[in-house]
């Protein structure tokens, strides 16, 4: 049977390159170009030589590729990965069948750079002539073919339509979207490869190639002696979840000595729960890990589900999170998840209230005071208060913000005589919430106070409540050398009409000059009392 | 002899704090970096990279981190002067341009004992806006130059030598396979990739530092990007990816890049040796080719994958954790 095969594709393969740099941009040379332009040497003017053009450095390139000289063609090969045209592209193809493996590797490295630079290639054979490599015997040129599988996808799977000669008849007939079996087989035994980067590659990229991960492939990678492939493989387990023998796996690596196997055991287990009960048992084991990180997010994850944490485990827990440093990723997990634990993770993060980060501190707070119900409660979050941290301050006056608390006076005295500024202007604000024998009270000590926004606030507190003394208190402030004071002055002023705006036209008729004067009557004007 | 060496940095870094802050440090006993972000809602740079870099600092050595960087908005907050390492990645700020009042409190800062750290300091002019790429350019940013000349007009930042002790207060070397924790006979890097890093980019673990001395002690240090190699997951594998870019020659170099089709610009950067390299470099691309002041012509070219990534990220953390080791030294 005579076959020709004319092979043009009719969907998708007709177009081979999606991008082609317009040649006549590389055939200009560069104004900045200086070191090349004419320089004097013993007297006389030097003519440089002029670049070639594009399609004249490509078809050196091309010449070079052939010299019997390894070293020429290897810099031919590096020199193409600077050029993204078709023609580059199909000599660096070529060079990949060169007998000397740094031409090879030359070669597949400036492919790299084109397909990273967005110059694609979308020709089947060309491509599969590239993935094929996968098969090197050079370890560099299998890693970075490895390395490319995302980028080959494109044109690797491409489907579409061929016609074939077949006894003088043209065909049409279909090109699956699907690996070629010779490939296909070869991509089986790179999961296997010798070397780790190629299997994890190979472990990484092969759902986009729908290569099935074999279950005895699987198992073997499950028992790899890198880290990186079983960090992979961990990540690969779910179509095979269910099988007995994954799960067994699964639970011997619960006791891997790396750390971070064992944590990814851990999410692997939670994830895959409810293809099999063995997980949620390894999970439960590994609450008696040795690290206390381990054991902590084992018991979070268990709690998730709804399980009930031993007293000892969780005891276990608060000791981790006390000894960490800090928040990372980790903790941050663990400290949220502790709210799972339900009231035994009250006393977690009671205790976590007086950690030494002031992060956790802050997140112990809102958490132990959400848990306890106890946003009513004054002498609950009143210590939080006292932190010395101005952000575990501000992150419980923030979610107190916008609750009406009604306070004693001994505890709003308490926030008055506070050190920190950010307390007393809470203080200040909380004002409106008091009764006037309590503002009567404390006002005063906080009129007086070393921070403006703490005595602006408290004046406007005043003004509002009406005071007894209030208009007296505004007039004096009037005279503040503080602008800010003076404003809150001002405002609660104009807000009563029978006593507040007298008093304030009579400021402005004895200080004309002063510096709200101007804005004053503005705003006297605005309510429509002209001077 | 890593153990001794760690207590005594501990004991030296905690000697530094009891002067500055004696309060401080008896109810947390760890030392917080001062890190700052003049706008709270900016596109963060590596967010996570100083916390992770700090959380490796506790685990491999007996110097105590808190791990959560304390964040200032402005050099005039009061607690920059509690704590003795102030961090700022320069590509995380809107500019370096500060006021007059927070160029003093820096100068303060620096005279009172405090150590600055310059991440992404050093950046090369053809780099742009690109901020994902580093290059090893043997001087600090145009503005950094700008802001410390206005700080300190009387002093210039200096290339730190390849001998310098920063580069050895804890790690020595580059990674090797059980720093990565690879089998023994796998193959850290591609040849021509780890030929270039141990003569060239990062020869005995060194990098392109600049540094200026305050009272004679090294107060303030300036580098390309490093936090891009410090992050980990929860499971220990290294984020984000990085790539290398190497300087590779052939043959037949010399003559062909010199009449090879170019069309784009060259940019001028300066050396260790204090010569200039002329990068060709298209816009929009990465750079192509350079012409070194000897008159060789090399070309770039760039590698990834895991193994790269693995060994920038090793290389990074080590050399992070050398910065800060060494700032609590001085």
């Amino acid at each position: 049977m005579k076959i020709v095969t004319l092979f043009f594709k009719i969907l998708f393969l007709s177009k081979s390159f999606s991008q082609v740099s317009p040649s006549s941009t590389f055939e200009v040379l560069d104004g900045n170009y200086s070191n090349l332009q004419g320089q004097e040497q013993n007297g006389s003017i030097l003519t440089q030589p002029k670049r070639s053009s594009l399609v004249e450095t490509v078809d050196r390139a091309g010449l070079d590729l052939r010299n019997s000289d390894v070293g020429v063609r290897v810099g031919a090969a590096k020199l193409l990965g600077k050029y993204r045209i078709t023609k580059s592209s199909f000599l660096l193809v070529g060079a990949l069948d060169d007998q000397s493996a740094l031409v090879r590797r030359a070669a597949v490295v400036s492919l790299a750079e084109h397909f990273s630079n967005g110059f694609y290639i979308y020709d089947k054979p060309l491509v599969e002539k590239i993935y094929s490599k996968l098969a090197d015997p050079d370890v560099e040129v299998r890693r970075e073919v490895s390395t490319m599988i995302p980028r080959l996808i494109s044109g690797l799977m491409r489907g579409g339509v061929e016609v074939v000669e077949i006894n003088g008849r043209r065909v049409y007939r279909s090109v699956p979207s699907s690996l070629r079996p010779d490939l296909l087989t070869m991509t089986l035994q790179a999961f296997l490869d010798e070397d780790a980067i190629v299997r994890q590659n190979t472990l990484k990229y092969h759902n986009y190639l729908r290569v099935p991960l074999p279950l005895q492939t699987l198992e073997k990678l499950l028992n790899d002696d890198d880290l990186g492939v079983l960090l992979t493989a961990l990540e690969r387990i779910s179509t095979n979840a269910s099988h007995g023998s994954i799960v067994r796996l699964i639970q011997n690596l619960s006791s891997h000595k790396d750390k971070g196997i064992r944590m990814k055991v851990i999410a692997v287990a939670r994830d895959a729960n409810r293809y099999h009960p063995g997980y949620r048992s390894t999970l439960r084991k590994m609450t008696q890990d040795t690290d206390s990180e381990v054991l902590s997010m084992a018991a979070v994850e268990l709690a998730r589900f709804g399980e009930k944490v031993q007293p000892s485990v969780i005891e276990k827990i608060k000791d981790y999170l006390l000894s960490v440093d800090g928040m990372s990723t980790q903790v941050t997990t663990i400290l949220y998840a502790v709210s799972a634990l339900g009231v035994d993770g009250v006393a977690v993060y009671r205790a976590l209230t007086e950690h030494t980060s002031s992060k956790i501190r802050s997140i112990a707070w809102q958490r132990y005071i959400s848990t306890s119900n106890g946003w009513d409660q004054v002498s609950l979050w009143m210590p939080a208060l006292k932190d010395r941290d101005k952000g575990v301050r501000k992150a419980i006056i923030n979610s107190l913000g916008g609750r009406t608390i009604k306070f004693s006076e001994a505890e709003l005295s308490l926030l008055v005589e506070s050190k920190f500024s950010d307390v007393r202007i809470f203080a200040a604000q909380n004002l409106l919430n008091a009764d006037l024998e309590t503002v009567s009270s404390l006002g005063f000590d906080l009129l007086i106070d070393e921070d403006t926004i703490v005595r602006s606030t408290t004046i406007r507190a005043m003004s509002t409540m009406r005071v007894p003394g209030w208009v007296k208190v505004m007039t004096r402030s009037l005279l503040d050398s503080d602008y800010v004071i003076q404003r809150a002055a001002m405002d609660g002023l104009l807000e009563d009409r029978q006593k507040g705006v007298p008093a304030l036209i009579e400021y402005l008729s004895k200080n004309p000059q002063s510096r709200i004067s101007n804005l004053a009557i503005i705003e006297l004007n605005k309510i429509g009392i002209q001077l | 002899m890593k153990f001794f060496f760690s207590i005594l940095i501990l004991s030296i870094g905690q000697l530094f704090l009891l002067s500055a802050n004696e309060k401080r440090l008896d109810k947390d006993g760890s030392i917080r970096i001062v890190q700052l972000l003049r706008q709270e809602n900016s596109v963060r740079r590596y967010p996570d990279a100083l916390p992770s870099l700090l959380k490796m600092l506790n685990e491999q050595t007996h110097a105590k981190f808190d791990t959560d960087p304390l964040f200032i908005d402005t050099l005039t907050d009061e607690r920059l002067f509690e704590n003795p390492i102030l961090y700022v990645n320069c590509d995380e700020q809107p500019n370096l341009e500060f006021p007059k009042e927070e160029r003093d409190a820096l100068r303060r800062y620096m005279e009172l004992g405090g150590f600055v750290y310059l991440d992404a300091g050093i950046k090369a002019s053809f780099l742009g806006a690109d901020l994902g790429h580093s290059y090893a350019a043997w001087e600090e940013r145009p503005e950094v130059r700008d802001l410390f000349s206005l700080v300190f007009p009387e002093k210039t930042f200096i290339p730190l030598g390849r001998d310098h002790d920063l580069f050895r207060t804890f790690f020595r070397g580059l990674p090797s396979n059980k720093d990565l924790k690879i089998q023994s006979n796998q193959k850290r890097l591609p040849e021509t990739v780890l030929t270039f890093v141990e003569r060239e980019k990062w020869p005995q673990a060194t990098y392109s530092f600049v540094g200026l001395k305050v009272k004679g002690r090294l107060a303030c240090v300036a580098s390309p990007i490093c936090a891009m190699g410090w992050g980990r997951d929860e499971f220990g594998a290294w984020i984000p990816p990085i790539s290398f870019r190497i300087r590779e020659s052939a043959d037949n170099f010399d003559d062909d890049l010199k009449l090879a089709s170019f069309s784009g610009s060259t940019f001028e950067v300066t050396r260790e040796d204090g010569l200039k390299d002329i990068i060709y470099s298209e816009t929009g691309q990465r750079p192509l080719w350079v012409k070194e002041p000897n008159g060789k012509w090399r070309i770039f070219k760039y590698y990834s994958g895991e193994e790269i990534s693995n060994y920038a990220h090793a290389f990074y953390s080590r050399l992070g954790m050398n910065v800060f080791l060494y700032a609590l030294l001085n």
